[in-house]
């Protein structure tokens, strides 16, 4: 309970403070800044417009607009670093390769996804937002269909996110790989949902409707 | 030093549950938001050319949307003139018919219809919700999902639903490419349980449509609206395409609500410093103005964000009330988990079960709540006799009864066989007979043996390439065995010809007759008026089998 | 079970209620149109009632979906029905969702794979206003859905006006 009462009151100062209201904030006490923060791990940069793909044996993930910039770790304090290196590591172990995008219109994770596929030369694409939530997506379904998704980010370990590029690798091989077990806990809305919806606030104030997606480097230190 | 009083209060589950304070300049506030726009309304020339403060030049879709479909111009400008507390005071007046209110509130915008709400206690929310409501009885609906999305668990499970009272059935996926066995799973289950039953499956909403045209559904609800123009379109949809599904459904003979609640902008990220009571006044006005006979609203999954604020839980009975005050269907939620105390999650339930709405839960969840694919449910299936004996203490129709162990064992059976016969009939991966009895007996899918999801899904596939139809499922149970079952699958799909069922607040009784806002409207005035419980009705809800019997001692 | 008779009961309590009241009022307009009075049209007016293949309501039998006398193309609703519950909707002062139901009407005529294509054409950034107002044309001059076009024009102005068209 304490954890989520500092993290919500730190959440709730950061975007106070950005949006110049901390006037009227609501009585925050202690004010610890938030400290879990693992920038230091990884660097990412944009290199301008990303290219549609053509190579069969690419998955291309698609980072929501904050992802390892802006925020840094997901909802239940996985470092976005990590994340990143386990989902690629999936990928990789299948054989395939992998091309980063950020996207910029949305911030919803199925558009997001779907433009990875769309950008992707096998057609498969993953979509992941900076709290955590990840869709595995194909072009030709409908952009809020999914192949899987992943729904509740706090129930999102990082054996799950190997898993999950590990399957989005077989798809775009062409197999039919066996769904990642979904997780269900009805537990998660009661103590997330508040928490979701200010960390999916911030993730939005990235957005740039105009944007196209952007062509993303990443080296992990 | 601790205190040890407090230090238990920090124990209880209640204290698990996330809050936050009000902040109203990014919309987390329920209702009466000092930055909710003043209610007003300007016609030109037979247009609406001021709405809510802001002028057509200023308006955004939704409002252009609204205040071109949503409004009853002729008694707009003496409705709108008309003081809120008055109308609000007219809402609780027995002797100001439910006719009377709809005249009036058909014929004012989003922001007054806040305001008017705005005026009234939970109670008065309760007594306004008992008149307005469209139906006459109250009924519920049920979610039948599984975490393994096993068909013959949910064929089991809405055949034991359907025994226990649900009037309509909804599942969805855990992988959305399952879509269709579940959708086929709780058509059959439901109908092998009790003829009649509305079955649903919620899904993408193209993906959902193609489900219903194929005759593998009768009814849709998961046809979300939002309450500004930014998550309207992260949602992937206009007022414009909305409105036009609304008649693709329609056109197919389908019966069809929309979904909306509080909560979603602000979760979605853009609520525009707006309350979520406002925003959802929006969507509904949406709704209205696309012609959808109803709604399912309440929050619905995004229940933590309205909740976790104050007032939160009087907003979300505030929305259903708005909801009934437009003559819309209401499907009243209390479907999604959002606290990990049970006295909250009975006080959330109460204006609702208590008032009866015509659904009372839009999805009260028909396995334990682990196997909820909704995200969890406020009430699941280890609460059935929960529900049962508040009614029972209450003297209310929450729309469920008590049942006999043997009649829900048998029912289960045979929902679970006749899947497996149509399943063999149609060419489907074998349901084996030890699923079937592990389903006849099971409490969850904890109990279900695993099936090569693989080959489902490749079958799937197959299926829906080979333009499988619910008249091959009539077919193919007749010719496994079934023909009752068959029958009913047909009736069903005869109800698509007929339409009676497009109508307001509808439902069916086991032999197909259809009870509606048309035929059963709700017609409350006061005591001993409206929805009585009759002496068979009160006969089944009180008699528990558990209860000792005087005659015996 | 017995939820049902009670049901039963109460509505054909109201139902009596009604009927007294319809009594004085005719239940069915001189252009004969449906009303409450006609509802549910599946009893009470079943003879009215055509598939859009044109075989009468009262036709219909679970024996001929078995022989295949009868085919998913048949167990569909007809233009003329839905008129008629728009205009038992109306009887009850629900004009927007009679108004749902004409449209609707229209639209029957509309293939399912096309009807899919130009809901999701209508969907935000799918089309350019070129698009749409094809679409419209196509529903008023091919399909004869004048209502339904109308919904396409007027969005296809909203779209443009809040830039909610094809982007990339």
């Amino acid at each position: 309970m304490n954890f989520d009462e500092n993290m919500l009151r730190s959440v709730i100062e950061e975007v106070l403070k950005e949006m110049g209201a901390a006037s009227t904030a609501p009585a925050a006490k202690a004010a610890p800044a938030p400290s879990t923060l693992q920038a230091g791990e990884m660097t990412l940069a944009d290199t301008g417009e990303a290219a549609k793909g053509v190579a069969p044996d690419e998955v291309v993930i698609g980072l929501a607009p904050a992802f390892g910039v802006y925020q840094h770790e997901t909802i239940i304090h996985q470092p976005h670093s990590k994340v990143l290196r386990e989902i690629i590591a999936g990928i990789e172990e299948e054989g395939m390769k992998w091309r980063l995008i950020r996207v910029f219109r949305t911030s919803d994770v199925s558009f997001i996804a779907h433009d990875a596929a769309e950008y992707s030369g096998s057609g498969i694409g993953i979509g992941i937002q900076s709290k955590g939530t990840t869709v595995i997506h194909q072009k030709d379904l409908p952009p809020l269909s999914n192949l899987e998704l992943f729904s509740q980010a706090p129930l999102i370990e990082m054996d799950t996110f190997r898993q999950i590029g590990k399957n989005a690798a077989k798809y775009a091989k062409g197999e039919a790989p066996t769904p990642v077990t979904v997780r269900n806990d009805q537990m998660a809305r009661p103590t997330y949902q508040a928490i979701a919806a200010l960390l999916h606030i911030k993730e939005t104030e990235h957005c740039d409707r105009d944007k196209k997606p952007q062509a993303v480097t990443v080296s992990f230190k | 030093m601790k205190s040890k009083r407090f230090e238990a209060l920090a124990a209880r589950p209640v204290n698990q549950d996330g809050y936050v304070q009000e902040w109203p300049e990014v919309g987390l506030i329920a209702m009466n938001s000092p930055f909710d726009p003043k209610p007003s309304i300007k016609i030109e020339g037979g247009r609406i050319v001021e709405m809510d403060g802001k002028t057509r030049a200023d308006f955004d879709m939704l409002d252009t949307f609204i205040a071109d479909h949503a409004i009853r111009l002729g008694n707009a400008e003496k409705a709108m003139a008309m003081d809120s507390l008055d109308i609000a005071r007219k809402i609780v007046d027995i002797n100001v018919s439910r006719d009377e209110i709809l005249d009036i509130t058909l014929s004012v915008t989003p922001a007054k219809l806040t305001e008017i709400v705005g005026k009234l206690t939970i109670v008065e929310i309760m007594m306004g919700m008992t008149k307005m409501r469209a139906r006459l009885m109250p009924a519920n609906q049920c979610h039948v999902t599984n975490v393994k999305d096993n068909p013959v668990q949910i064929a089991a499970d809405a055949a034991e639903a359907a025994v226990r009272g649900f009037a309509e059935m909804e599942t969805t996926v855990g992988i959305a490419r399952y879509a269709p066995f579940n959708a086929m799973a709780l058509f059959v289950g439901a109908q092998a349980g009790r003829p009649g039953i509305m079955t649903q499956c919620a899904l993408e909403e193209a993906t959902e449509l193609q489900l219903g045209m194929r005759g593998f559904t009768t009814y849709a609800e998961t046809i979300s609206v939002y309450g500004t123009e930014p998550v309207f379109m992260d949602g992937d949809d206009t007022p414009y395409s909305k409105a036009f599904l609304a008649s693709c459904y329609a056109s197919r003979g389908l019966k069809m609500r929309f979904t909306s609640g509080t909560g979603s902008e602000v979760q979605m990220g853009y609520a525009e410093g707006k309350s979520m009571l406002y925003l959802e006044a929006r969507c509904l006005a949406v709704t209205k103005g696309a012609g959808v006979q109803g709604t399912q609203n309440g929050s619905v999954s995004c229940v933590g964000v309205p909740a976790g604020v104050p007032g939160g839980i009087r907003a979300i009975a505030a929305e259903n009330l708005i909801a009934m005050l437009l003559d819309l269907e209401s499907t009243t939620s209390n479907d999604q988990t959002f606290t990990h105390s049970d006295l909250r999650r009975v006080a959330r339930s109460v204006p609702q079960l208590f008032s009866g709405t015509d659904y009372i839960c839009s999805g009260y969840s028909a396995t334990p709540n682990y196997d909820n694919m909704f995200a969890g449910s406020n009430w699941d299936a280890d609460d059935y006799d929960d529900w049962n004996i508040i009614q029972r203490d209450m003297r209310i129709d929450g729309g469920l009864q008590p049942v006999k162990e043997d009649d829900v064992i048998k029912a289960r059976n045979k929902a679970a066989r006749a899947l497996q016969g149509m399943f063999r009939e149609l060419g489907l991966p074998p349901i084996t007979d030890e699923e079937v009895e592990a389903a006849t007996y099971a409490r969850g899918s904890e109990d279900m043996p695993n099936r090569n999801v693989n080959e489902d899904l490749k079958a799937i596939e197959d299926m829906m390439a080979r333009k499988v139809t619910g008249v091959d499922f009539v077919k193919a149970l007749d010719r496994a065995g079934f023909p009752d079952v068959a029958q009913n699958i047909y009736n069903m799909l005869r109800q698509k010809v007929a339409g009676d069922y497009l109508h307001t607040a509808s439902i069916f009784d086991k032999d197909f007759h259809v009870y509606s806002g048309v035929n059963a409207p709700n017609d409350y005035h006061g005591p001993m008026t409206g929805y009585q419980l009759s002496e068979e009705r009160w006969e089944q809800i009180k008699n528990i089998p558990n209860a000792i019997r005087p005659e015996d001692i | 079970m017995d939820q049902e008779l009670l049901m039963k009961q109460i509505v054909e309590q109201v139902m009596a209620a009604m009927n007294k009241g319809a009594a004085s009022a005719p239940s069915t307009s001189a252009g004969g149109r449906m009303s409450a009075a006609n509802y549910p049209l599946a009893e009470k007016e079943a003879d009215k009632i055509k598939t859009p293949t044109g075989k009468p309501f009262n036709s219909l039998s679970y024996e001929k979906v078995l022989s295949g006398e009868l085919t998913s193309d048949d167990m569909r609703i007809a233009p003329e029905t839905l008129e008629y519950q728009a205009q038992v909707a109306e009887s009850v002062n629900r004009e927007a969702f009679a108004g749902n139901l004409r449209r609707a009407a229209e639209l029957i005529a509309v293939p399912d794979e096309r009807l899919l294509e130009i809901y999701n054409a209508l969907r935000p950034y799918r089309s350019t206003k070129q698009e749409l107002i094809d679409i419209a044309n196509e529903l008023d001059g091919k399909y004869g859905a004048k209502t339904a076009a109308g919904l396409v024009r007027e969005a296809a102005e909203v779209y443009e006006k809040r830039d909610r068209l094809k982007k990339f």
